[in-house]
């Protein structure tokens, strides 16, 4: 569903090029739970931005459900992460000034639902990732964890293709940190959506069915619970 | 719906700073509508009070006069004002005609001699055109030959109170000096300086015969029945001829409202530069929301939202603030220019020893000038959302990962 194909990315610091990315090939497949690790620098945050039309490759291309992402125009990328990629952010970004019902609402207005079907599906999601309690708290009123999950059920609620999720849990202690890849890991199985995240956590080892390990911009390892392939 | 209720709730994020700005912008844009209501008022009392003392709507004078009025020519007067007035009556639209004789005089109170102007005025028909009588704040009108009615600050200066005597110099027509004695019958106020300041108004015939002029004058002046005096005056001239000159009072006035103009412009100008200040306000605040807010445009970008919608977003924080404070400023300055009309701004104290053009009294009145308002008002809201627009433009346009990656 995704493939990337010999991706490249070079930042430009002054006159120096630092290669992020260098020859990345990957497929994620509909429904997988897949972390990808790695060191700092290694790109894992580069390639989640790329996957989710945050940020252009220098070489290389990204299909999406066999669409080449290279060729869409900004306003493109924007419709396609409004209706099939989610975000998950390592500091969780809600928007300060709305609820958290209504911050799970903003990707529903995106779509132009109609007012009971948008509601419906909020209660639901948040009643979900166990947070009915809390539509009318602002995200200030909130734990950390409290608002990943928040976060969470915003990235899914427009039941998307796939969750882009950059260090979930890094802002997160290991008790919360658990229990919100507990609740990633059970939705994936629940929605079948797909997650993609990158992570320093070992407690993700628990929770992945695959885990991408990547260094210096390449993939050194691609390791499934039934399959263990090292391409070291 | 939604862009609008995210940028409602922004404006509150920070309800000071958005206050803040919506005042600065309110205070410039009062600025302006009271500005506008002082010079209309200014503007209006001056034009009414040049109707009401100076010239009436209209004034014949003989060919040639007028070149020369400066120097009150009275060997280019109105030889037989009479007859001049019985040819008038068969045109419609002139109220009523009466004769003036103007001339440049000394005056003496037996101590201090100054040069004034002397208006002869018909004592009978002077209120059928000039409130003249209207005016007399101390003793009263003229009823004798040899009464006389001074302005009150040049009654003050010569030390002058009713009953005082005063001799009237003057050149005849003849370049002999003849002088005579009044009394000080009346003491008037008009709110033109150069009544109450310069001149002494004594009866028509007594300033015929200082000036041996006989039943002369110099000019007739006519209060029309209507404001519009283009017609009016081509139908006199035709009925006159070639022999005598008719004047509008704004003709005759023309550098006064130059003057006017000028004194609007400036005014204007420096009710603007407030509301430019408020605007870099607005480009100070609009600013300080992006600036704090570009990894929370990063995340809108990363939920599907456009760079047009995010620009939307800010345009409505623009306009709520901006329409707030013009609203508020068009409010306060209505309000300030409801006192203008009601009760005036007395500037007697300041002025009283100063000699002002400008013929105004010393209680300005305003005059609100509605569309200017809607203006003033329209202008508020559009530079605030031009600011807006130029402040935020470049931010919205951020790659959605400079965004996020914003610190």
């Amino acid at each position: 569903m995704v493939e990337v194909r010999n991706l490249h990315k070079d930042y430009k610091v002054g006159k120096v090029l630092f290669p992020a990315l260098r020859g990345i090939d990957l497929q994620i497949e509909d429904g997988e739970f897949t972390a990808m690790v790695g060191p700092s620098g290694s790109g894992k945050t580069t390639l989640l931005n790329i996957i989710g039309c945050l940020d252009s490759p220098t070489k290389g291309e990204v299909f999406f459900d066999r669409i080449n992402t290279n060729q869409l125009s900004s306003k493109e990328k924007a419709r396609l992460r409004q209706e099939k990629i989610g975000f998950i952010f390592q500091t969780f970004n809600l928007i300060p000034v709305l609820t958290a019902y209504e911050n799970v609402e903003l990707p529903l207005l995106l779509l132009n639902l109609s007012s009971p079907e948008r509601k419906r599906r909020i209660l639901a999601m948040l009643e979900e990732v166990g947070l009915s309690d809390f539509i009318n708290r602002r995200p200030n009123e909130m734990s950390g964890g409290q608002q990943q999950r928040i976060a969470i059920a915003r990235a899914l609620v427009k039941k998307p293709n796939i969750v882009l999720a950059d260090e979930p849990t890094a802002n997160l202690d290991s008790n919360t940190a658990r229990d919100i890849l507990a609740l990633m890991k059970e939705l994936n199985q629940r929605h079948k959506t797909t997650f993609l995240f990158s992570t320093h956590d070992r407690l993700v080892m628990e929770y992945a069915t695959r885990v991408i390990n990547l260094r210096d911009g390449k993939v050194v390892g691609d390791t499934n619970t039934n399959r263990i392939s090292n391409k070291t | 719906m939604l862009i609008f209720n995210l940028a409602w709730r922004n404006v509150f994020r920070h309800t000071r700073r958005s206050i803040i700005t919506a005042i600065a912008i309110s205070v410039g844009l009062s600025a302006m509508v009271f500005m506008d209501t002082m010079m209309n008022g200014v503007d209006k009392m001056a034009q009414q009070n040049i109707i009401d003392y100076e010239t009436g709507n209209l004034v014949i004078f003989a060919k040639g006069y007028y070149r020369e009025e400066g120097f009150f020519p009275i060997d280019t007067i109105i030889e037989n004002p009479q007859s001049l007035i019985n040819q008038l009556k068969t045109i419609a639209g002139i109220k009523a005609i009466v004769p003036r004789v103007k001339f440049q005089s000394h005056i003496s109170n037996g101590i201090d001699e100054i040069s004034v102007l002397v208006i002869g005025i018909d004592k009978a028909d002077e209120a059928k055109v000039f409130k003249t009588p209207k005016a007399v704040v101390k003793g009263s009108f003229l009823q004798n030959s040899d009464e006389l009615l001074i302005g009150e600050f040049l009654a003050r200066d010569l030390n002058l109170t009713i009953g005082s005597p005063l001799t009237v110099i003057a050149r005849n027509r003849y370049g002999t000096y003849d002088a005579q004695d009044f009394i000080v019958t009346g003491i008037i106020n008009t709110g033109h300086p150069l009544l109450d300041r310069n001149a002494v108004l004594i009866p028509i015939e007594a300033a015929q015969n200082l000036l041996a002029i006989e039943n002369g004058v110099t000019e007739l002046a006519i209060k029309s029945q209507s404001n519009n005096l283009t017609e009016l005056k081509a139908a006199i001239s035709q009925k006159l001829g070639e022999e005598y000159e008719v004047y509008t009072w704004r003709e005759l006035n023309a550098s006064i409202f130059e003057i006017s103009g000028m004194k609007r412009a400036f005014q204007f100008l420096l009710a603007l530069v407030v509301v430019i200040i408020a605007a870099v306000g607005i480009v100070n605040t609009m600013l300080m929301a992006v600036m704090e807010r570009v990894t929370e445009i990063g995340t809108l970008k990363a939920l599907g939202f456009s760079n047009g919608k995010i620009l939307k977003m800010f345009l409505w924080e623009g306009t709520i603030i901006g329409g707030f404070g013009s609203l508020i400023g068009s409010l306060f300055g209505w309000l300030g220019s409801l006192y203008l009309v009601i009760y005036g701004i007395d500037l007697s104290g300041r002025f009283k020893d100063i000699n002002i053009v400008y013929p105004i009294k010393f209680i300005i009145k305003g005059e609100i000038n509605y569309p200017m308002m809607l203006f003033i008002f329209v202008f508020g809201f559009c530079i605030s959302i031009l600011v807006t627009l130029l402040t935020v433009r470049r931010v919205t346009r951020l790659e959605p990962i400079s965004a996020l990656r914003h610190l």
